[in-house]
């Protein structure tokens, strides 16, 4: 019953920084590594805020707010600087280890007693683990609710079809390099949000907690697009938060069966390495078994 | 209405392979005009095409549209005025959006895209009726994404999204090129009739000689990067194949000696 807990706790939570993952992998055909960055500077501006005394909503805003600056940078790089995606990615990535150090001031920052949005849900008389089930839930419904709309607009539409077939955006009418520079945005902004969510959940921020982000998005997207497939919009943030609550439940079977947190990352990768693989071995199969 | 001034395109420029693909280009389209081009592979006809869109930067000259200078304007921009048709039927459409997705991206070519619903009631009935015009059986599969659908649908498509608004001047890069010759007449005839309704100012590139002496008020025939022949009005409508191959022969000094051509000629 924790597991299950514990599982649709971290599975909503982290479902938001999948979604963000979402929009570039699938909706830009981008793949960005600015996440492994971007998660942890979410966590340590919301934590250094509140560590402070200063309001764990508005910290989350302001998480929000640094991500987007960093997919915002990303973006120039790529498409101002010419720099391939990957290696801009990378690039934006490297610089914020140096600069969530700053933000921080040290390697971590502990928040025991201080008030965290929980704290302030709790004072509402709602017990402290529904509490978190329901912030969670209302922020992933939001997220997911707004980005669906978001993505039926023009803009939308715009942004959906830059990464489809860039040459027909342009021929359309579409600035793809600000669409792009906009869905990294967007993007790097939910990551944060749930870096964010995650050190006031976890009760601290860490330096070293960003590492294996995208894999971990990209498990959650693509579990879940291989249980409920891609087709519709709604349907694909759907299966990213749901891809995202079974990868965590598998995460803590793992740890069940006697796995090290510090296996998790190869086993993750692994799950990562099959999913990927696997319509080209089904496709080698059939050529050898016709 | 269209004016190309002293155009000129060289890729590979200052290196071993450098390779003049339009010299000195002047051409001057009339509004109204539906323009066929022929030529034969590497003759310059499809980087024409792509210097008038804005795919890329042309080394020398100046483009004019309806008065405006659109030489330096980047590609997205100039999409306001232009419409294209690419020969790749998977160019023109977005494969995992459907079908009424992909006609919607149509309405925005011209305007500023915003926060407004991409579909609503009324384009969503204004697609429908376009697409049942069709022929084709489109107009009950709305809801289809483009990637089920076939190279002649698509380009039917991709036809009807460059049209929607009328753009002051339509593009079409041998957009038949990769379509079987059923697909090849059925789109042939939408596109005259398309055009010829709305009155839109058109260049098409084709290989097919028929094609191009049979549609349109004017011929254009390039060869090395240059315009070879520009035969309008009474002269082009009664031209034939065999008179064309003899102007070209006279007008290139050489034999005339394209595959595709001379495939183009028998079918």
């Amino acid at each position: 019953m924790n597991l299950l807990f514990t599982s649709i706790e971290q599975g909503l939570v982290f479902g938001i920084m999948a979604i963000g993952v979402y929009i570039t992998f699938k909706v830009l055909d981008f793949p960005d590594l600015t996440v492994d960055g971007s998660f942890p500077l979410g966590a340590a501006v919301a934590s250094i805020m509140i560590f402070n005394g200063g309001n764990p909503f508005l910290a989350l805003i302001l998480s929000a707010m640094a991500g987007m600056i960093a997919g915002y940078i990303t973006g120039l790089l790529n498409t101002r600087a010419k720099i391939s995606g990957l290696l801009a990615g990378i690039l934006t990535m490297t610089a914020l280890y140096s600069i969530n150090l700053r933000v921080m001031g040290q390697a971590n920052v502990t928040l025991l007693n201080t008030k965290t949005i929980f704290t302030y849900i709790e004072a509402l008389g709602i017990p402290y683990r529904w509490g978190l089930i329901l912030a969670f839930v209302i922020a992933a419904a939001v997220v997911k609710i707004l980005l669906d709309s978001f993505l039926k607009t023009q803009i939308g539409f715009a942004l959906r079809a830059t990464g489809n077939n860039p040459d027909m955006a342009r021929s359309l009418g579409v600035n793809t390099d600000a669409m792009k520079t906009l869905g990294l945005s967007m993007s790097n902004g939910l990551v944060a949000l749930s870096g964010g969510l995650v050190a006031q959940y976890q009760g601290f921020a860490d330096i070293g907690m960003g590492i294996g982000t995208v894999v971990a998005g990209l498990a959650s997207v693509i579990i879940g697009e291989m249980i409920i497939g891609e087709r519709s919009v709604g349907l694909a943030t759907f299966s990213a938060l749901l891809g995202s609550f079974i990868y965590r439940l598998s995460i803590g079977i793992a740890l069940r069966l006697g796995f090290a947190t510090t296996d998790l990352k190869l086993l993750t990768t692994v799950l990562v390495i099959i999913a990927l693989s696997t319509p080209r071995i089904r496709s080698l199969l059939r050529i050898a078994s016709s | 209405m269209l004016k190309l001034k002293k155009v000129t395109k060289v890729f590979n420029k200052g290196t071993i392979n450098e390779n003049v693909v339009l010299r000195d280009i002047n051409l001057d389209i009339n509004d109204g005009d539906f323009v066929s081009i022929i030529g034969s592979n590497g003759a310059g006809k499809s980087t024409l095409l792509n210097v008038i869109a804005g795919v890329f930067p042309v080394d020398d000259g100046s483009i004019i549209l309806d008065d405006q200078d659109i030489t330096r304007l980047p590609e997205y921009e100039r999409a306001k005025f232009i419409g294209r048709v690419f020969q790749d039927p998977m160019m023109g459409t977005a494969p995992s959006m459907t079908i009424e997705e992909n006609l919607s991206m149509a309405c925005c070519r011209t305007i500023t895209r915003g926060l407004r619903w991409g579909l609503n009631e009324k384009n969503r009935k204004e697609f429908k009726i376009k697409l049942a015009e069709l022929g084709l059986g489109l107009e009950n599969r709305m809801n289809t994404k483009v990637e089920l659908l076939s190279g002649g649908q698509r380009q039917a498509i991709t036809l009807l999204i460059a049209t929607m608004v009328k753009p002051k001047l339509l593009l079409l890069d041998e957009h038949t090129a990769a379509l079987d010759p059923s697909t090849v007449r059925l789109i042939n005839d939408l596109t005259e009739e398309i055009v010829l309704q709305k009155g839109i100012t058109t260049l098409m590139i084709t290989h097919n000689m028929e094609y191009a002496i049979k549609m349109g008020n004017r011929l254009i025939m390039m060869d090395r990067g240059q315009v070879v022949l520009d035969i309008k009005g009474a002269d082009k409508a009664l031209l034939t194949v065999d008179e064309l191959v003899n102007m070209f022969e006279n007008a290139a000094n050489k034999k005339f000696d394209d595959d595709r051509i001379m495939l183009g000629l028998r079918n």
